[in-house]
């Protein structure tokens, strides 16, 4: 190999090596989405990407890689180069995968790129069920203890958590929790009366309400919904209900801890953008969900204070495999 | 007047029409390759027709998922691999008439009964939408539960030679369907502290194994065998014929649609379903069930294409997906900004009407692709085999890594493969394997959900069986088909009639 064939390609490399670091995207990038097809990670994902790719001017090709409550799809990104060209779109799941016993690994391994909105609870009932509201469901309960099912979507899902803050919050209700893989079947399941109360998360269950279909029982928020602005909220049923409200599942785009800078920095401002765009945030706003659109100190602040809340919530309710303490998670201060 | 503007707009639009033609030629190819599945096609569809307007993007899906839907067969037909779960039953028959240089007959009694079944579906969805999404509704987890053990007794069906041995392949089947984490409680089951067997074992691959791999190794014993001439002068079926089938088929769109319109069972349930039935209610059929028999054709043709209409009702009525393709429809309508839910067709019933007349000119385009071309289609059996073999391991790699972009996939495949092509040796029938993995999860899930909902009491379990009418009649059929299979059922035959045995 002559010396100049060499000095050619050393220079290639090099130029090649700069350009990564400058130019950002210089291939596609790959988006790997926690959820299936059709759910709301996905839509969600799906929705606001193509204005990022915009703002970045580049393709982000999103690929669903579904499977043990996304741990498979966190440890797939885990694994991959933190170069940014693999970017994990996930939900609110991987924060409790340690105290759940699920996986090694959470975002604290990532930089988040973007928290793009916060869903708010809703808890709905069956329209035939023998109560109108919050209250008349405590009362019921009290009368018929272990008679109501409601309706659950494993350990650490967001009925699950729910179910706890209620426990907690009103003391121990004696209800069956009828286990469905995914708040869409439940909600389904709730409409036929095999059960007859579920926590959803707002979005999911709006249309259903609005037909009449089912009937809301309460909001999980500190403040009246703007979309069903009828509906009591849960710290006026309960004051006991504000330490742990606000609450609720996100939605965020995350990079593998060690991504350059100026490749968070391009990815950040780029989701920023897009998730300003109008008819990203009126899809979001018709489906109930509350925009956050935050990055960089405040998303992991966020991050953390939402795990800790959730977590000790969970362990305090004797759900949890292991304590939160021993991953240095530590209890909320109030 | 309002409905049928509604229903022709795909005829206003050159473009919409364009691009149902389009979607229902490339969803043929993608439902006839194993591995390449509808619902991929549709997922990576929904980012592409993101800017698009909402019409042409539904077109387009709509398009594909009704020639999916058909294109399995064209594979299960030609090669003995079923190109989607929903064709399995499709092969059972469809192979053996290929075996026999029927091939072109096959395809084309295949292409007609898609239509017709695809047919009743739509019309089902146009005229009964609200009333089958409310029955549909009914259904507890009890129902779903006695649907599995119903689905469960077709091992008999499925299983040429010994029963004892399609029963041990059907309890594989449940067996790996059960691998992974637990949905309901994320527990570990059978995965033997193995990361990659957490997320379970692909369903797709162990079919594309079982049948492609498994059929390729088999087909290696004698690679120097001639092929069959294809006769092909007779494609599309004659009108007797069809009117022959006319009873059989209509009685399968029902299954289809129904199974269709349930929130959790799709199109391969139903066509296996419609197989089973198809061999029950044919009394003489011309040449025996598993060895080319139409009838087995039929049945499970009409079922699956009648299932996409089905799947459609708790869609367009509900906002409830039928199955995983339209589950992914619904996320498309969002992202196009309409809200898919019970007042979609309250708000916007044009949207409802298009959505019908698209899987009308779906259904036509499909007739007109599927028997176009089918000459030519006969020819990858005419090959000789030292090329088809290694295109069908080829394929079967591909189609097993596409399904979730994953080399452990692949690793699965072939060994099910190898292990598939014993089971061919000692007698062990395939079909019942796949059944246990399609039926597994409905099973296990609605069993639990059942017992628990009922304070985990067999006596209120059974209460509740006895006082809703649905879970009676679903009851006494589990009963009634389990004797059928009994020698019970021949002895008492005997005493009631006499000597006379049907």
């Amino acid at each position: 190999m002559s010396r100049k064939l060499i000095g050619a390609i050393v220079a290639l490399g090099l130029s090649a090596t700069v350009a990564t670091a400058q130019d950002y995207p210089t291939k596609e990038i790959q988006g790997i989405i926690q959820w299936g097809a059709g759910g709301s990670t996905d839509t969600v994902m799906r929705s606001v990407t193509p204005h990022a790719e915009a703002a970045l001017g580049g393709t982000v090709v999103m690929q669903n890689m579904t499977g043990a409550v996304g741990a498979i799809a966190l440890n797939y990104v885990v694994d991959a180069e933190a170069d940014g060209y693999t970017l994990l779109m996930g939900a609110e799941n991987p924060m409790l995968y340690k105290i759940m016993g699920l996986g090694d690994e959470d975002y604290s391994a990532f930089t988040p790129i973007n928290l793009l909105a916060r869903g708010t609870p809703l808890l709905v009932a069956n329209v035939n069920a023998p109560f109108d509201d919050y209250a008349g469901m405590l009362a019921y309960i009290a009368a018929n203890p272990g008679e109501l099912k409601m309706g659950a979507t494993g350990p650490g899902g967001l009925p699950s958590v729910i179910t706890a803050m209620m426990n907690t919050v009103e003391g121990k209700l004696d209800v069956i929790a009828v286990p469905y893989d995914g708040d869409g079947p439940a909600l389904t399941a709730l409409q036929g009366g095999a059960i007859d109360v579920m926590p959803a998360v707002l979005g999911a269950a709006i249309e259903g309400v609005r037909a009449g279909n089912m009937k809301p029982l309460l909001v999980f928020d500190t403040k009246t919904n703007a979309t069903l602005p009828d509906v009591q909220i849960a710290t006026d049923a309960n004051a006991g209900y504000a330490t742990y409200l606000p609450w609720g599942p996100f939605f965020g785009v995350f990079a593998k801890n060690g991504t350059p800078d100026n490749v968070i920095a391009a990815l950040t401002s780029a989701y920023a953008t897009a998730a300003e765009n109008p008819e990203f945030v009126d899809l979001m706003n018709g489906r109930g969900f509350t925009m956050m659109n935050i990055s960089g100190e405040e998303a992991t602040d966020f991050l953390s204070k939402w795990q800790q809340g959730t977590a000790w919530l969970l362990d305090d309710a004797g759900l949890t495999k292991a304590s939160p303490a021993d991953f240095g998670i530590a209890r909320p201060s109030n | 007047m309002e409905i049928l503007i509604a229903i022709l707009t795909v005829f206003t639009q050159p473009q919409l029409l364009i691009l149902v033609g389009i979607g229902t030629f490339a969803g043929i190819y993608i439902g006839a390759i194993p591995g390449l599945s509808v619902t991929m096609a549709v997922s990576i569809l929904i980012s592409f027709t993101f800017s698009w307007e909402v019409l042409p993007a539904i077109s387009l899906m709509v398009g594909i998922y009704m020639g999916g839907v058909y294109g399995g067969s064209r594979t299960a037909i030609l090669l003995n691999i079923p190109g989607a779960p929903s064709a399995i039953a499709t092969a059972m028959d469809g192979y053996p008439m290929a075996q026999k240089g029927e091939a072109g007959q096959a395809i084309g009694v295949t292409t007609v009964m898609s239509f017709f079944g695809g047919l009743i579906g739509i019309l089902v969805l146009a005229l009964a939408a609200p009333f089958v999404s409310e029955f549909a509704l009914t259904f507890q987890p009890r129902d779903y539960m006695l649907l599995a053990v119903l689905g469960i007794l077709l091992v008999g069906s499925l299983s040429t030679g010994s029963l004892v041995k399609g029963i041990f392949a059907g309890a594989l089947g449940i067996a790996i369907g059960s691998v992974g984490r637990d949905p309901l409680t994320f527990t570990e089951r059978f995965t033997f502290d193995f990361k990659l067997m957490e997320g379970g074992i692909s369903f797709i691959a162990v079919m594309i194994g079982m049948f492609g791999v498994s059929e390729a190794l088999q087909q290696l014993q004698n690679v120097n065998m001639k092929s069959v001439r294809q006769k092909i002068d007779r494609i599309v079926p004659s009108f007797g014929t069809i009117k022959k089938y006319l009873p059989l088929s209509l009685q399968t769109s029902s299954i289809g649609v129904i199974i269709g319109a349930l929130p959790g069972t799709g199109g391969d349930i139903a066509a296996l379903m419609a197989y089973d039935h198809a061999k029950r209610v044919t009394k003489n059929p011309k040449v025996p069930f598993g060895q080319g028999a139409m009838e087995g054709l039929v049945a499970p043709e009409t079922a699956n294409n009648a299932a996409v209409g089905g799947a459609f009702i708790p869609m367009m009525t509900l906002g409830i997906p039928g199955d995983a393709v339209t589950a992914i429809m619904i996320g498309a309508l969002f992202i196009h900004g309409l809200n898919p839910g019970p007042m979609l067709m309250i708000d916007q019933p044009d949207m409802f009407w298009f959505i019908v007349g698209a899987l009308l000119t779906a259904n036509f385009f499909m007739l007109i692709f599927g028997l176009t071309g089918i000459k030519t289609f006969t020819k990858i059996v005419e090959m000789p085999r030292s090329i088809i073999i290694p295109l069908i391991l080829l394929l079967s790699i591909v189609g097993a890594y596409a399904v979730n972009t994953s080399i452990t996939d692949v690793y699965w495949m072939l060994g099910f493969g190898v292990f598939g092509y014993f089971m061919r040796h000692y007698g062990y029938p395939l079909g019942p394997v796949i059944l246990g993995v399609i039926l597994s999860r409905l099973l296990d899930d609605n069993w639990r959900r059942a017992i628990i909902s009922e304070r985990e009491d067999l006596g209120r379990f059974f209460e509740g069986i006895f006082t809703s009418p649905l879970s009676l009649v679903l009851f006494v059929s589990v009963i009634l088909i389990f004797v059928s299979q009994t020698p019970i059922w021949t002895a008492l035959k005997r005493r009631l009639f006499g000597g006379e045995t049907l």
